[in-house]
């Protein structure tokens, strides 16, 4: 992550705060911070949603576009060959810290991508990959998803889950017709067609089932949830676990390379986890409708710099 | 001149082609028999080597230590540079900086010579699996280098797991100071149990695969990786005979290097 650098005294200061219960901005070690989400404001993606997790209009900024693309299907390319695919891709700007100039953020992008990736592209996200087929062995839909990370202050794993999950759920495909036509030698032929037809949309199947993200910072001999940017200059490992909806438990990652954790602590994580996706869950449904509704009633007016940073 | 020119000097295929049909083959696991006869709980057999890679005349463009390490098809060899001074640099403690890559023919498709995202990853993990283990604060300054070539692999948690393993070896090969040796295993979920070390084929049909490595001595995990979709209570279970199986690969780990110590 970013590396903010502490003197001795204040990371000191955070270690023992936490020890013993207290962190900076008042947080108890399981509280999160503020949510603000904003679903399609980007007119030319198919779905898109933009997070931010910190309080006080300071926080970590993401911004999800989703993509889709028909692709021909190829033997050989590692594509089931009645399924869609997910593509991730994970970019930190500039803009949220200096040393992500250049290559700086290279190994943080691969990172981010390959746990978004691990998260959402498989069985275990929830999404109905065989609905993303269109004709099998021939024609396939292909998500890009793709994150851009423009501010960073803590917990941008979770803040990237959010936004990926309320931009899947936001997707809009064009429906496509298929149809089978004899070809020279009586042989049916599927085709299929793309409807251009702005208001003839569907949703992607399955979206509801989408994980979402709980990431843990070990701070001296305890974890705390949402660590701020202080609070991630001193932890020593992380530990993302995604859980469903339905409480399973569809991703876990270990980061960090100072230290590791406790076996003993490894239940108590994976508890916490669902207590907390719980609350999660209920909480992205408010905020996501707020965002939904907002997004309706802006839709008329003429996408400007002030309806995209309005809320933000 | 008819405008459709056929290039007669090519063979035209058909405009579509089709998929050949392939023979189904039976790869269904049953309950304690495996394709290569193991049975559920069976790891296979684990070979390794320190100093393959060592002259016999210590210059400084040879690593500092080195290891090899074969896990049924999967090859490894890892060597360490360092502690030596580095690109990036930390005043108040040493960086522990991996690079991991497959050789082209390692895998059952032709892997590419450049590096791919999953390989930057995979350096990544095993930066983050290994570095707990290193007293980096008694090297300042400097940087300490594992370089890691996959000759053959069957199975990527498999292969990772056998990386962090070659790794232990070949650090304590170069003499750098450790807390502890890690030791990794990887487990499969498939039906309702949890297969031991899976090959690729049996990767590929399992729901989910665990990765874990773990200092068994120090008593800390120091790296955790599921990907797919369990319940909650197989996660904690699966941990739990991880934590087991890891112990059991420490005392390979740690017999062998005892052995190589005394010859």
């Amino acid at each position: 992550m970013a590396s903010l650098i502490l003197s001795p005294a204040e990371q000191d200061y955070i270690i023992r705060g936490v020890e013993s219960g207290f962190r900076a901005d008042g947080r108890s070690s399981l509280d999160r911070r503020e949510v603000t989400l904003r679903t399609g404001m980007i007119s030319q993606a198919n779905g898109s949603a933009r997070c931010r997790i910190g309080n006080l209009g300071v926080g970590t900024d993401v911004l999800v576009g989703i993509k889709a693309e028909v692709n021909a299907w190829t033997p050989g390319d590692g594509v089931p060959e009645s399924s869609g695919v997910l593509i991730c891709n994970v970019e930190c700007s500039p803009s949220a810290a200096q040393e992500f100039e250049g290559r700086g953020a290279e190994e943080l992008n691969v990172e981010l991508t390959q746990l978004l990736d691990r998260i959402f592209n498989g069985p275990q996200s929830g999404i109905d990959f065989e609905k993303l087929c269109i004709i099998p062995k021939q024609a396939y839909w292909v998500l890009h998803v793709d994150a851009l990370v423009l501010d960073v202050r803590g917990g941008i794993t979770d803040a990237l889950v959010w936004a990926t999950r309320a931009a899947l759920l936001s997707t809009r495909l064009p429906r496509v017709v298929v149809e089978s036509i004899p070809d020279d030698n009586g042989v049916m032929q599927a085709e299929f067609d793309v409807v251009d037809d702005p208001d003839d949309l569907t949703e992607l199947d399955g979206v509801e089932n989408m994980p979402i993200a709980v990431t843990f910072s070990r701070i001296g001999r305890r974890f705390v949830v949402d660590a701020s940017e202080q609070e991630e200059a001193v932890a020593q490992a992380r530990m993302t676990v995604a859980v469903s909806p339905k409480m399973d438990i569809c991703a876990v990652q270990k980061g960090g390379v100072l230290r590791g954790f406790m076996p003993t602590l490894f239940s108590e994580v994976l508890q916490t986890a669902q207590t907390i996706a719980r609350e999660e869950f209920s909480r992205f449904e408010k905020c996501y409708a707020e965002a939904k509704s907002q997004a309706l009633s802006q839709i008329d007016e003429p996408s400007t710099g002030s309806t995209f940073l309005v809320p933000f | 001149m008819s405008t459709n020119a056929i290039d007669r000097r090519r063979i035209n295929g058909p405009q579509r082609s089709v998929e050949p049909v392939y023979l189904k083959t039976e790869t269904s696991v049953s309950a304690d028999s495996r394709q290569d006869g193991r049975t559920r709980t069976n790891v296979r057999p684990i070979f390794m080597r320190t100093g393959p890679l060592s002259p016999q005349a210590t210059s400084a463009a040879s690593p500092s230590g080195s290891a090899y390490y074969e896990q049924g098809k999967i090859r490894i060899s890892c060597a360490i540079y360092g502690p030596r001074q580095g690109r990036k640099s930390n005043p108040r403690m040493g960086i522990f900086d991996c690079d991991f890559k497959y050789a082209p023919f390692s895998c059952s498709w032709k892997r590419s010579h450049l590096k791919s995202s999953d390989e930057k990853e995979i350096g990544l993990m095993l930066e983050q699996a290994i570095s707990p283990a290193i007293r980096l604060d008694a090297y300042p300054k400097a940087s300490i280098d594992a370089f890691v070539t996959v000759i053959e692999s069957d199975g990527k948690a498999a292969t990772i797991s056998a990386a962090i393993n070659c790794i232990s070896a070949a650090l304590v090969d170069a003499g750098i100071e450790i807390y502890d040796s890690v030791a990794a295993c990887s487990v499969a979920l498939m039906g309702s149990e949890f297969y031991y070390d899976c090959t690729q084929e049996e990767e590929d049909s399992a729901q989910c695969t665990l990765l874990m490595a773990c200092m068994p001595n120090a008593n800390e995990i120091t790296y955790l990786l599921q990907q797919g979709k369990t319940l909650p209570e197989q996660t904690e279970k699966a941990v739990q005979t991880c934590s087991d199986l890891c112990t059991q690969i420490y005392a390979v780990i740690c017999r062998y290097l005892q052995t190589s110590v005394e010859q």
